[in-house]
């Protein structure tokens, strides 16, 4: 009746479909106009003030510009990837997508390999130019860093990673939450919420600062990492586990209540 | 062919589909009739598998739903037209449901032009208005060319000319050989449509018949008598076998049974006076209310 089709090729069913999906409404142009020209922006303004704040060294690490602009663009990709669900089952187009894709996990793969792909280029992007534009302002009162230096390609390129584990956080929220608002205030809410305990005296803050989304970012991305956080190669993970266990979660639950 | 075995469904307290059996061939229009809140649409996404049985079971080609690889080839569904992505082109809606199955955008533009969207092809669904938004449902549903098609309340919202067109079209679909369940909760749609009828009540199955068959055997036909001589003439059609009621009034005999020409010969041979002799038969619409009177949810009192 039905010749088997090979896995690859239902995975690539899947992924079109998705990428159709996403480009052919506006709010993801927006969302990532917005998502690639604020950081940027925000980055030169940000590299201006400190190349023309008083004192030969720079008070922050030569990174971290770069990084807190992306901040600012985090939203924005965090409502593109609740966007892909909440909006399905908004207007109850989930259930046309669940009838021609019953394993529903695929679904929510697929939804968050092209969410993923496409902001982690965006975000790759932006952390490269933003480093670009740094380093020129800073570099004229000789407080940039070159590109060559040891271990800050590793850091841009972990620092581009940001906008890819919000993004991805925000699919598994959309499918958890099924709904725009609440989807996105859960994001926020895991986002910057801990992030606030920071705050509690030491040595409590930075115990619980080392497992934040945010934090773990900045030490993956700083050029002289925090001491009091965990490891680079382990903050990594922890910038990781955000999504992934998002992402869990989501595939848990996916199957187990009606669309 | 659509099977449906012993299907539960409960939402907490509510218990939506309450052990409903029923088969659904190929080849005929098969409705699907309830009042609201029969449990129509329950069913129908539990069939699609976007629903979860609480118990029992049902099947498409003897599949359960979400084994099926690439579904759309074997089961198209119209379930709302309104679920979909209003910034999106009737074109990419199409295309993105069409990749999800393989199905190429050659299909995709014969759809189009099969539904009769092809001059709006590219506009954003915003605009559409419901009956294009049912046209769109139907290109969906028959993307994959699939031999089970189900259309959830296909006609609601939809002008004369649209109801006709999605009728013919219908029909056509059951010509060809598929298997076509449609569900209404208009008893006189249905009997312009389907050939078969599966009637449906608070979750139960009341009856599973053809449409000729319900209207035969619940639509009452009989034959108002009025005369002075009320007892004699109720005496001489019983001798002919007919069956003889009063009507609540008292004056007058419903007569089932013996046609009015009949009774009026009768009435001739024996001298008895007529004073009314009128044949009688209710409607479609009564019967089914009859049929499903009691497995309402929400009644409107009558003021």
């Amino acid at each position: 009746m039905t010749a088997p089709v090979p896995l690859a090729i239902r995975a690539r069913d899947l992924l079109t479909s998705e990428w159709t999906k996403l480009r052919s409404v506006r709010s993801t142009y927006w969302t990532l106009l917005v998502a690639v020209v604020t950081p940027i922006g925000i980055s030169a303004l940000v590299a201006v003030a400190l190349s023309n704040a008083p004192g030969k060294q720079p008070t922050v690490d030569p990174l971290l510009p770069g990084l807190i602009s992306q901040e600012y663009a985090v939203l924005a990709v965090g409502v593109l990837g609740v966007l892909t669900f909440s909006t399905e089952y908004g207007t109850g187009l989930i259930r046309t997508t669940f009838a021609a894709a019953p394993r529903r996990r695929a679904v929510l793969a697929a939804k968050a390999a092209v969410i993923g792909a496409l902001t982690l280029v965006a975000g790759e992007v932006v952390a490269f130019a933003s480093f670009a534009l740094v380093q020129a302002v800073l570099s004229g009162k000789h407080l940039g860093v070159s590109l060559s230096r040891p271990g800050v390609p590793g850091a841009v390129l972990a620092g581009g990673l940001l906008l890819f584990v919000v993004a991805t956080m925000g699919v598994g929220l959309g499918s958890i939450v099924r709904h725009t608002a609440g989807g996105i205030a859960t994001l926020v809410g895991l986002i910057f919420l801990p992030a606030i305990l920071g705050v509690l005296p030491a040595p409590w803050g930075a115990r619980v600062a080392r497992f934040t989304l945010l934090d773990a970012a900045r030490q993956v991305t700083a050029l002289h990492p925090a001491t009091d956080l965990f490891a680079p190669a382990l903050s990594l993970l922890v910038l990781l586990a955000w999504p992934a266990l998002t992402l869990l979660a989501a595939a848990l639950l996916i199957t187990r209540r009606d669309a | 062919m659509i099977e449906v075995d012993q299907l539960v469904k409960r939402f907490g307290a509510v218990t939506a589909v309450d052990g409903l059996s029923f088969t659904v061939r190929p080849g005929h229009v098969t409705g699907f009739l309830g009042p609201n809140g029969a449990g129509k649409t329950t069913t129908m996404r539990v069939i699609l598998g976007l629903d979860a049985p609480t118990s029992g079971h049902a099947t498409v080609n003897s599949q359960s739903y979400p084994e099926l690889i690439r579904p759309l080839h074997q089961v198209g569904a119209l379930l709302d037209a309104s679920a979909l992505h209003p910034g999106r082109t009737a074109t990419a809606h199409l295309a993105s449901i069409a990749q999800s199955n393989g199905i190429g955008r050659g299909r995709v533009a014969e759809m189009l032009r099969l539904t009769g969207l092809e001059a709006v092809a590219n506009r954003r669904l915003k605009g559409f208005s419901l009956g294009m938004k049912q046209r769109l449902g139907i290109a969906v549903a028959l993307l994959g060319d699939p031999p089970v098609l189900m259309f959830d309340e296909p006609v609601n919202g939809l002008d004369t000319e649209g109801i006709a067109w999605i009728r013919q079209f219908m029909r056509a679909l059951a010509a060809d050989g598929r298997t076509v369940l449609v569900s209404s909760h208009l008893m006189s749609e249905m009997a312009q449509t389907a050939d078969r009828l599966i009637v449906i009540g608070r979750g139960r199955l009341i009856a599973d018949t053809t449409t000729a068959q319900l209207i035969e055997s619940s639509t009452r036909k009989d034959v108002l008598v009025r005369s002075p001589q009320t007892a004699e003439l109720a005496d001489l059609i019983k001798a002919r076998g007919a069956t003889v009621n009063r009507e609540e009034d008292g004056g007058a005999l419903a007569v089932t049974g013996l046609d009015a020409p009949a009774i009026g010969d009768l009435a001739a041979e024996h001298g008895i006076a007529l004073h009314a002799l009128i044949p009688r038969s209710a409607s479609l619409e009564e019967a089914y209310l009859d049929l499903t009177g009691e497995s309402t949810d929400f009644r409107a009192a009558t003021p």
